[in-house]
């Protein structure tokens, strides 16, 4: 009888469990994002003014956002993949489609930034920010002209040098270097620049992906190869770190927001889409984030700094031109583990 | 010494009224549970992906194949596990090093003192880990503080570079670890028998042979304790040497968060992490084999 009783002590204490789980829907809008990439203060205006709870998980990289999403761990109704990443969940029908008459602020963004290869008619996704990969110098220690990625990694710039701490943007810079188009990561193509990025890698004093601006500002290295707002941060710091656009090619990655298909706020996760395309709003991101913003109307709320800034809208140049990423699939693994081969040789 | 022996004692025979009803599991249930969920399951979750393939978004496709561990054996994973070995190794020792004086010290000080002590020792435990090493940073690097301080009292004239080198990782390892050091060997030194050490200095001893014959065996339970807790731990971190190393030299820990967070390659992770294991197992199989020892 005792015996019997315990189990069905264990069975009712399991079902109170699932019922407090599963039982009342939740309705609090649940962002997965960057972190560094969504001020608090958009969040904090979005609840205020809609009534809209929103709870915040971060993470790190697209990989990272894709792991934890396709474990199915907490269903997140609105996230945020940079351009091949939404490619590759387009693919596979991971994404809800957008009903675009609840995001009539779309037509902000501008026409350079619509209608991206990425997501034709932005069937999926609108634009967050967008930036590139550039050169960062401290004009006080470097004094030898600096165009490109083999101006970095000269013999004299050893153990001088902080570079993202992602595989595939190392590889790419050699592919551009190399003439090779940067989404061109056969077996091949690798086999071509490893020798350069033996070169390369053996003059990297860090690597970070992070907060790759705290090695410079700290006096610890003197150039990187970095996202375009760690340098337009270092340049709103202290003008002698300049902002360079590397000649051998520059890459460009838009992040966006996007549904994911297990979402269960698609209203509100629209409704978020719609507001942060608002000028106010996108221009609050730009002042904390200081990225190229695809908000033209934004652009136009910045100030005379802020637009002049290099690293955020580098002068005189055209973004169409820039290469966007597309997705490698298993071969970022192969990507990843070249690097790291060279890294510990 | 006390415990081993009431439990080797458990366990030469049941005796009547031990047996007990189900009282004693209810009162385990909790910590039972515990153990199924967070560890057990998880590790043989591990061990199924480990044994797994992934398609090109990353997603496990379960099978068996061995594939993983064949490429886990290639020299440049066993050298970068080499080196996460012997950062461990090396924090181990300093730890010990430094730590047990304080342990001692603080276990023979008066009650009021010693609960001051121990508190001390606990502090840091208040913040969290990642600030306390970023701390370190603004320390360390060139426009930091050491270097200001070196430079200001003449001692250097350009600035040392301490950051992204094996010294910084070392050292922030050591400075995370030292506490899980401090305390094992603290209570071992707190139930030492005052009046055996007394015995040993009325017949004769010296403090060194004191030290050697009755002090040091009486707390290597503790010093035991304390390496595990340094040694397992530290093979596998992966924030503190990022931060402090720079990443130029990854550590194991680097590598797996890299396979789970990068590369999208989770079987691969896994397959490291059931190695990593393996080594986890090993050295605490060493411990118990040097606790035993001391039982001889």
């Amino acid at each position: 009888m005792k015996k019997q009783h315990t189990k069905l002590m264990a069975a009712a204490c399991a079902g109170a469990l699932l019922l407090a789980g599963c039982g009342k829907k939740d309705d609090t809008l649940k962002l997965f994002c960057w972190s560094e990439y969504v001020p608090q203060a958009v969040i904090d205006k979005f609840t205020e003014e809609t009534g809209i709870k929103v709870s915040v998980e971060n993470y790190a990289s697209n990989e990272e956002m894709l792991a934890k999403l396709l474990a199915g761990g907490g269903a997140y109704d609105l996230i945020q993949p940079s351009e091949y990443t939404i490619q590759a969940m387009t693919k596979e029908g991971l994404l809800q489609e957008l009903d675009q008459e609840k995001i009539p602020n779309l037509k902000n963004i501008a026409p350079e930034f619509r209608n991206l290869p990425y997501d034709p008619g932005n069937k999926y996704s609108i634009p967050w920010m967008a930036g590139f990969v550039g050169i960062v110098y401290n004009a006080e220690t470097v004094t030898t002209p600096i165009v490109g990625f083999t101006d970095v990694f000269k013999p004299e710039h050893a153990g001088r040098i902080v570079i993202l701490d992602d595989s595939r943007e190392i590889v790419s810079w050699a592919l551009a270097t190399a003439g090779i188009p940067v989404n061109d990561v056969s077996d091949q193509n690798l086999a071509t620049i490893t020798p350069m990025l033996k070169d390369w890698l053996s003059k990297v004093k860090v690597y970070d992906s992070d907060s790759p601006k705290t090695a410079m500002s700290n006096g610890d290295t003197d150039l990187g190869v970095v996202w375009s707002g760690e340098g337009a941060l270092l340049f709103a710091e202290n003008p002698k770190f300049q902002w360079v656009m590397p000649a051998e090619g520059v890459h460009m990655f838009v992040d966006n927001l996007a549904i994911p298909k297990t979402a269960q706020n698609k209203d509100k996760a629209e409704a978020f889409m719609n507001f942060i395309l608002r000028p106010d709003i996108s221009k609050m991101i730009s002042d904390e984030f200081p990225y190229y913003n695809p908000n033209a109307e934004a652009r136009k709320l910045l100030s005379a700094e802020q637009l002049n800034n290099p690293a955020s809208y580098p002068p005189g140049f055209d973004v169409t031109k820039a290469e966007l990423f597309t997705d490698i699939g298993e071969q970022a693994s192969k990507v990843d583990e070249l690097i790291t081969t060279i890294k510990v040789q | 010494m006390a415990v081993t022996a009431a439990t080797a004692a458990l366990a030469s025979g049941p005796s009547p009224q031990r047996r007990a009803g189900l009282g004693p599991w209810f009162a385990l249930a909790p910590m039972l549970g515990w153990l199924l969920l967070f560890v057990i399951v998880p590790t043989l979750m591990l061990i199924v992906v480990s044994f797994s393939e992934r398609d090109s978004l990353g997603r496990v496709i379960y099978s068996f194949n061995i594939e993983n561990y064949l490429r886990a054996f290639d020299w440049k994973w066993l050298k970068i596990l080499g080196i996460s070995v012997w950062y461990a190794f090396l924090t181990t020792v300093i730890c010990l090093i430094l730590g047990y004086p304080v342990a001692y010290f603080i276990g023979r000080s008066s009650e009021r003192v010693r609960g001051l002590l121990i508190m001390l020792v606990m502090i840091p435990f208040w913040t969290s880990f990642l600030i306390r090493t970023y701390a370190w940073i603004s320390i360390l690097s060139q426009e930091g503080l050491l270097n200001a301080l070196l430079m200001t009292l003449n001692i250097t004239s350009a600035p040392i570079g301490f950051m992204y080198t094996p010294f910084a990782v070392v050292l922030g390892l050591v400075y995370n670890f030292l506490p899980f050091m401090i305390l094992p060997i603290y209570t071992s030194v707190e139930k030492l028998d005052g009046s055996l050490i007394e015995a040993a200095y009325d017949l004769g001893a010296r403090p060194a042979r004191v030290f050697g014959q009755i002090v040091l065996p009486l707390t290597k339970p503790g010093i035991a304790a304390g390496i595990l807790l340094v040694f397992v731990p530290a093979i596998a971190m992966f924030a503190i040497t990022t931060l402090m190393g720079g990443g130029a030299n990854p550590t194991i820990g680097e590598v797996i968060q890299n396979q789970f967070t990068k590369a999208r390659n989770q079987p691969f992770g896994a397959a490291l992490g059931v190695l990593l294991l393996a080594i986890f197992l090993f050295s605490l199989w060493l411990s118990t084999k040097f606790r035993r020892g001391e039982e001889d």
